[in-house]
Formats: structure tokens, C-alpha cells, sequence
């Protein structure tokens, strides 16, 4: 039983990550109708951004800062090159682009700070609290994560639900055709989107270099677990994509601690086959009937 | 109606015996250039041929069927193991109790291909775009992951090592253009930095290592240190540059090639003559011993440098494979991909299953990419967690949009862009002087701006590119 509670205790934090992951998919399907696979990559970019500010100042919050600043600006950037210009042509060809930014970004991260895995030290302590005589796996590092994301996720819903910004998001996300007849600038909204979502993947990234290490390609099996996260939440819910996403790194924690943490992918993997098969309009999707 | 049909179909007949003659054509003109080059373009030419393999199943899934998938990477790894483990661990075939051999193991790599594309189509036929692509990325991450789940059986992280089957003549023991074959390993494979170093290593050197004792990797990386530089780099110097090469200069000089025209065109012979089987007929025509016997009549006496018997191997079994692929493309089943990937309700309404097209589509480039694999295990003498990784599957996809995502020729011309363009890098930076850390990853920006690019500007890749130019200019 105490195995038990320490895998959930552990999974806690990882899955908040995934979370915020996850929730910078649903970001950007709901303003733009593509799944980002470039969203970590992008993440990754600005992680190590981040490290190179905090190794320049020491500070972990300018390091924190700066890779929202970078994300939002990232973003924006992916969107305006690579997303608009490809958007209407072909679903397959928005994948394909979304991969390609991928490819690119992982080489350029390479080609700045090398193949190594590096280390991003915690702003605060990452060793569990003793509470009861023995050492919980659960440090104050844990708890600013799901501090940070539960931060996040009440702005986003203030913000969402009582601005004219976040209604004028959330009509043209459910529908592009009447919002823009009804005055709102969906072309802007569809910036904003994008934007966000930099920004909350750029926090991701920051919060969870300091639990794995920092290479071009460590964010890649995180890519696999957001998805997983977003698609069984719906894809376009928000609160799918935070259920799913803890959800997530409850599962892989359990699973990594009882057996072995090289199944996680596996558990990933499952999961979402599970969810296509018999569940493939999501738990939470806004849309009764989805052909997936 | 009947004058319709006429001008639109020709005899089934006509149509393969125009297949088998490219395929063997191209066998022919591949087979010829094996012998001309140097081991180091030979060992090219083998990865090509590799690439090639997997891509024209990238061209059906991705291109004629429109499923945009990052699992074939992943398939190859089944294909890989499958010939890794029956060569290994087999010494008969199983009921059949006939003696082993490397098409035995290669057949198996096919059949467990099959049988992975058909669980993944059965999946994958019910999704559409990103959850597709979305469930594929999770394969190719998750599917190599299970080698670490059994590493009694596959090896785990570290994989497993095998003998390259060899001709019964053997090959002979020349080793150079290892140290081009290290660097090239890691930028051809692509995208993972971490791979474990081992698998860069020259085979022999495994081959002193029990296998079933379990290294770690530090203790790889120590002794790699004792072996390194300086001794086995001059050692295989002075063996291997002049003499074979100038060898090989000898051969391929003019009688030899006149001869080897003449056991190509009994390869014709052979290969139309045996009728209408021709996939079978030209798989026995090409893989039985035909392939040693024909070398050696072109004047190979002392056995084959091992990376051109890797080169003949990849290379039959992409001229099989691209024959099978271009009799399914330019046929009935290829108009039903393309139907089906443009409106699957008008395709439905023509009598076509969506789902059957979609899962068939799965299976035959599943199938092509565990040929694939089985190559690749061998050229690589290894199979591991490492060398199927995602870089792999994305290598795929670069290669297939590069090139040209709706022709088999634009496979061809992707796996030749995978193989070349890490090389010109790799020259471009040395004459530059740039850092290693800048010219590993050069390719793969390359690669990446280039699919952007490509998606944007030129959907049909290099081909569809050259095509549009074409017409445009005919039009004027």
C-alpha cells in the first residue's frame, strides 16, 4: 500500500507536466484544426533558452520569463510561416509541415548547444518531504508544479469564460464562419492560440527539465504522452486535457513502479488504442459525433 | 463501353512482363555499378537500396493511400527482429525440418509484416489525419521500447548481434571504409543523438564479446578506447585501398561488362519465360545462389568484399519489392488507393471498402518495410532499440515528401537524397572547418526546412515538381 501512494505521490508532478502539455495540443486544435507535433520541439527550444539565461543570471524566474517570452514568440512565428500559408491546402500536408518544424528545431537546438543531456537544476529542493518519519515522493519542487499548473488553469478559465477575449476565442473555435459574421477577428484569435499555447508549452518545458535532463530529443517521448493525454480528453477540452493529462502520469507512474519505467510508451500506447477503439470522440469533446 | 476498356487497359500479360523488364533492368544496371565501386559506395548503395525498400510502402501508405504514418520506422524493427532472432535461433525450419537459411529468415521478416500491418491497419483504418499520425508516433516510439521488455529474448538496450549470411564461396575479409561507415551510421540513421556508440563499431569487434553476458555501457566505451585510432585505422589502410581497388578497376573494364550483359539477358529469359507467377519466378530467379553464380561469372574470384554481397542483397530485394510495388500502383489496386484517399464516400458508393483499402495499404507497406528491416539488420550486422528508433521513422517520411510523396521514383530519389545529403554535409563541413556539434545536425535542418518547404511550395516533392515544370513548358 505504501508502494501504491508513493507511485501516485510520484506520478503527481508528471502528470501536472503532461497536463500543461497536453493542454497546448487542445490550444492550438481549437483555434487552428492541427495537432502541433511541434509543439515540444518548441517547447525544447525554449527550455533550453531558458537554461542559458538561468546559467547567465542565475535567476530561475528570468530563466522562467524568458521561455514564455520565447514561446509565445515561437509560436506565433510556427503559425505565421508554416501554418497559415499551409492550413486550407491538406490535412496531411499541415502534419507533414508540423513534423519538418520538428526535424528542424531538434537539429537547431543541436547545432546551439550540442547532442549531451544536460542538467537543469530545480529552483527549490527536489527531495521529498519527511512528514511521519519517512521520506514522501513528494518534494516542494512537486508542489510549485501543481501550484504553477493549477495557476494556469484557473486564469485560462477566468479568462475563457469571463472576457470578451476568451469568448471571442471560443466562438471561433466552435465556429469560425458565424463568429467572424458576428464581428470578431478570428484571424487574431487564431494568433492568440498559437501564441498561448507557446507559452504554456514553454512552461512545461521549463518545469520538467529539472525531472528528466535536457537533450534535443528528451521531450520526445513527452510528445507521445500529451498526445495521448489530449486525444483521449477530447482534443478540444480543456478539462479533458488536465483530467487526461494527470490521469496520464498517474498510470505511467503506477506502471513504471511496478514493473519497469521502459514500459511507459507501452502504457501510452495502449491507452490510446483503448480510447480509438471504443471511445475515439474523446471523453470530454464538445462534439457528440467525431469521424476520427 | 469495350472500345473504352481497350484503350484504358492493356493485357494484364503486357503490363507485367513491362514491370519485370524494369525491375530487371534496373537490377541489372544496380548489380553492374556493385562490382565498378568502391566498398564504401557499395555500403551506399546498400543503405539506398534499403531506404528504397521501406519507401516505396511509404509511397503506397503515404502517398497513394493518404495516411500519413510514422510507424514504418517501427516495422522494420518487427522485420528486423524477425531475421535477427530465426537466424539466430533456428537451425531447421519449424514442421518443414528443412535446413536454415538467410531466405528463410527473410521470408519470416515478410510474414511478421504482414502481421503487424494488419493489427496497426485495423486500428489505423478508423482514424483520419493527425490521430492517425498521432497513433503511428506513438508506435515508433513504443514498439522499439519493447525490446527493453524482454532482454533475455531481444537484447535489450544493447540488441543483437549477428552474422551476416554469406554466399557459400564466403566473402572476402576487407574492412575499410569502417571509418566512413562510423560517421555515416550516426548522421544516415538521423535523428537521435543519444544512440548507444557500440552499434558504430566495427562488427569484429563484438564478435570477441559474449553476447549473453550483460555489458554496460560503460564498459563498451572503455574498451573502445583500448581498440581505437591509430592501430586498426592504418591496419585496414594497408590492406584495403590499393590493392582491391584496382582490383575492381580490372573487372570492370569492357569484356566483363559485355559478359555481364549476357547473364542479364538470360536473366530475362528466365524471369519472363517462367510465366505468369513472375513475383515468385523472379524471387527464386534473383535469391537463389543466381546471384553468387552470376558475380562469379563477371570474374569475382576471391569472393565478395562483404559490404558488395550487402549492396546485392539490398538491392534484389528492392528491385522484388519496387516490382511488386509497381504492379500494385499502376493497377486496379492503386486506382482504388487513390479513389478511396480523394473521396471515400463516392469510393464507398463505387463498391470500394474505405476501411478494406486503408487496412491493405497498411499491410503492403508494413510488409515492404520488415523486407526492409531485415536488410537493415543485416547491413548493420545489429538490431536494437537504437537503430529503429523515431530518427528512423522520420527519416521515412523526410525522404518519401522529399522526393515525391505520389511515385515510386520519387521513393528512389528520397532514398538517395537520405543517403547523399548527410555526405555533402559532411564535405561541405570539412572544407569549412565547422564544428562537429554544427555538421551533425546540419543534415537534419536541412531535411527539416527542406519538408516545410516542400509541403508549401511543391506538395508532389521533387518529382511532382519536375512534372509541373514539364507541363508547364509543353503547355506554352
Amino acid at each position: 500500500m505504501t508502494n501504491f501512494i508513493d507511485y501516485f505521490l510520484g506520478g503527481v508532478s508528471t502528470g501536472a507536466i503532461i497536463a500543461l502539455m497536453a493542454l497546448a495540443l487542445v490550444l492550438v486544435w481549437r483555434s487552428t484544426r492541427v495537432v502541433n507535433f511541434a509543439q515540444l520541439g518548441q517547447a525544447m527550444i525554449t527550455t533550453f533558452i531558458a537554461l542559458t539565461v538561468r546559467d547567465a543570471t542565475g535567476s530561475w524566474l528570468l530563466a522562467l520569463v524568458a521561455a514564455m517570452a520565447s514561446g509565445l514568440i515561437v509560436g506565433v512565428i510556427v503559425y505565421f510561416l508554416v501554418i497559415r500559408p499551409v492550413k486550407r491546402l491538406d490535412t496531411s500536408g499541415a502534419i507533414i509541415a508540423t513534423f519538418g518544424v520538428l526535424i528542424a528545431l531538434q537539429a537547431l537546438a543541436g547545432m546551439i548547444w550540442g547532442g549531451d543531456q544536460k542538467a537543469f537544476p530545480p529552483p527549490i529542493s527536489n527531495s521529498g518531504y519527511e512528514v511521519f518519519g519517512r521520506t514522501w515522493p513528494f518534494s516542494p519542487y512537486d508542489l510549485l508544479v501543481v501550484v504553477l499548473l493549477l495557476v494556469l488553469v484557473l486564469t485560462m478559465t477566468v479568462v475563457f469564460t469571463r472576457t470578451s477575449v476568451g469568448l471571442a476565442m471560443r466562438a471561433s473555435a466552435f465556429n469560425p464562419e458565424v463568429a467572424r459574421l458576428s464581428g470578431v477577428r478570428v484571424n487574431r484569435m487564431l494568433i492568440l492560440g498559437w501564441a498561448i499555447a507557446g507559452l504554456v508549452g514553454a512552461i512545461a518545458g521549463v518545469l520538467v527539465a529539472p525531472l528528466s535532463t535536457l537533450s534535443p530529443t528528451s521531450f520526445d517521448i513527452f510528445l507521445v504522452f500529451a498526445f495521448t493525454a489530449a486525444v483521449i480528453g477530447g482534443l478540444d477540452s480543456l478539462v479533458g486535457a488536465v483530467a487526461f493529462g494527470i490521469g496520464t502520469g498517474l498510470v505511467i507512474s503506477l506502471v513504471s513502479g511496478y514493473t519497469d519505467s521502459g514500459n511507459a510508451p507501452v502504457v501510452a500506447l495502449v491507452l490510446l488504442v483503448l480510447n480509438l477503439l471504443f471511445k475515439p470522440e474523446g471523453v470530454f469533446s464538445h462534439h457528440k459525433a467525431r469521424a476520427v | 463501353m469495350s472500345k473504352i476498356r481497350d484503350l484504358t487497359e492493356r493485357a494484364p500479360g503486357s503490363r507485367l512482363v513491362t514491370h519485370a523488364l524494369i525491375a530487371l533492368v534496373i537490377f541489372g544496371i544496380l548489380t553492374w555499378f556493385n562490382q565498378v565501386v568502391d566498398p564504401l559506395m557499395s555500403y551506399y548503395l546498400a543503405t539506398a537500396a534499403m531506404y528504397a525498400t521501406a519507401m516505396f510502402g511509404m509511397t503506397i501508405l503515404v502517398g497513394l493511400s493518404g495516411q500519413v504514418s510514422l510507424g514504418n520506422g517501427a516495422l522494420m524493427a518487427v522485420g528486423g527482429y524477425v531475421f535477427a532472432l530465426t537466424s539466430l535461433n533456428w537451425q531447421t525450419v519449424p514442421i518443414l525440418g528443412l535446413p536454415w537459411n538467410a531466405l528463410w529468415s527473410m521470408a519470416f521478416a515478410g510474414i511478421g509484416g504482414v502481421v503487424f500491418g494488419l493489427l496497426i491497419g485495423g486500428v489505423a483504418a478508423r482514424l483520419r489525419g493527425p490521430y492517425l499520425a498521432g497513433l503511428t508516433l506513438g508506435i515508433a516510439v513504443g514498439v522499439p521500447a519493447i525490446a527493453n521488455r524482454f532482454p533475455e529474448l531481444l537484447g535489450g538496450e544493447n540488441g543483437l548481434m549477428l552474422q551476416v549470411p554469406y554466399p557459400a564461396g564466403g566473402y572476402a575479409s576487407v574492412d575499410d571504409g569502417f571509418d566512413e561507415e562510423f560517421i555515416d551510421d550516426g548522421s544516415g540513421e538521423g535523428f537521435t543523438e543519444d544512440e548507444p556508440i557500440y552499434e558504430e563499431l566495427p562488427d569484429e569487434f563484438f564478435e570477441d564479446a559474449p553476447i549473453d553476458e550483460p555489458l554496460g555501457e560503460e564498459d563498451m566505451l572503455s574498451e573502445d578506447d583500448f581498440l581505437t585510432e591509430d592501430d586498426f585505422l592504418s591496419e585496414d589502410d594497408f590492406v584495403s585501398d590499393d590493392d582491391m581497388l584496382t582490383e575492381d578497376d580490372f573487372l570492370s573494364e569492357d569484356d566483363f561488362l559485355t559478359e555481364e550483359d549476357f547473364s542479364t539477358d538470360e536473366g530475362f529469359d528466365a524471369g519472363v519465360d517462367a510465366g505468369g507467377d513472375d513475383a515468385v519466378a523472379e524471387d527464386e530467379f534473383i535469391d537463389d545462389p543466381g546471384v553468387g553464380s552470376e558475380l562469379d561469372l563477371a570474374g569475382v574470384d576471391s569472393g565478395f568484399i562483404i559490404e558488395q554481397w550487402q549492396a546485392s542483397v539490398a538491392v534484389s530485394v528492392a528491385c522484388i519489392v519496387g516490382f511488386i510495388a509497381l504492379n500494385l500502383v499502376r493497377g486496379r489496386q492503386g486506382r482504388v488507393w487513390q479513389a478511396v484517399r480523394d473521396d471515400p464516400v463516392a469510393a464507398a458508393v463505387s463498391g470500394i471498402s474505405p476501411s478494406g483499402s486503408k487496412i491493405s495499404a497498411f499491410v503492403v507497406s508494413s510488409l515492404f518495410a520488415a523486407l526492409a528491416g531485415a536488410v537493415f539488420a543485416q547491413i548493420l550486422s545489429y538490431v536494437g532499440p537504437g537503430a529503429f528508433a523515431l530518427g528512423l521513422s522520420l527519416s521515412l517520411l523526410v525522404g518519401i515528401v522529399l522526393g515525391g510523396r505520389n511515385s515510386l521514383i520519387g521513393a528512389m530519389i528520397g532514398a538517395v537524397i537520405l543517403v547523399w545529403l548527410p555526405e555533402f554535409v559532411l564535405s561541405l563541413a570539412s572544407d569549412r572547418g565547422w564544428e562537429d556539434q554544427v555538421t551533425n545536425n546540419a543534415p537534419n535542418f536541412v531535411y527539416g526546412l527542406a519538408v516545410v518547404l516542400v509541403v508549401l511550395a511543391a506538395p508532389g516533392g521533387l518529382v511532382g515538381g519536375v512534372q509541373e515544370v514539364v507541363k508547364r513548358v509543353a503547355r506554352r
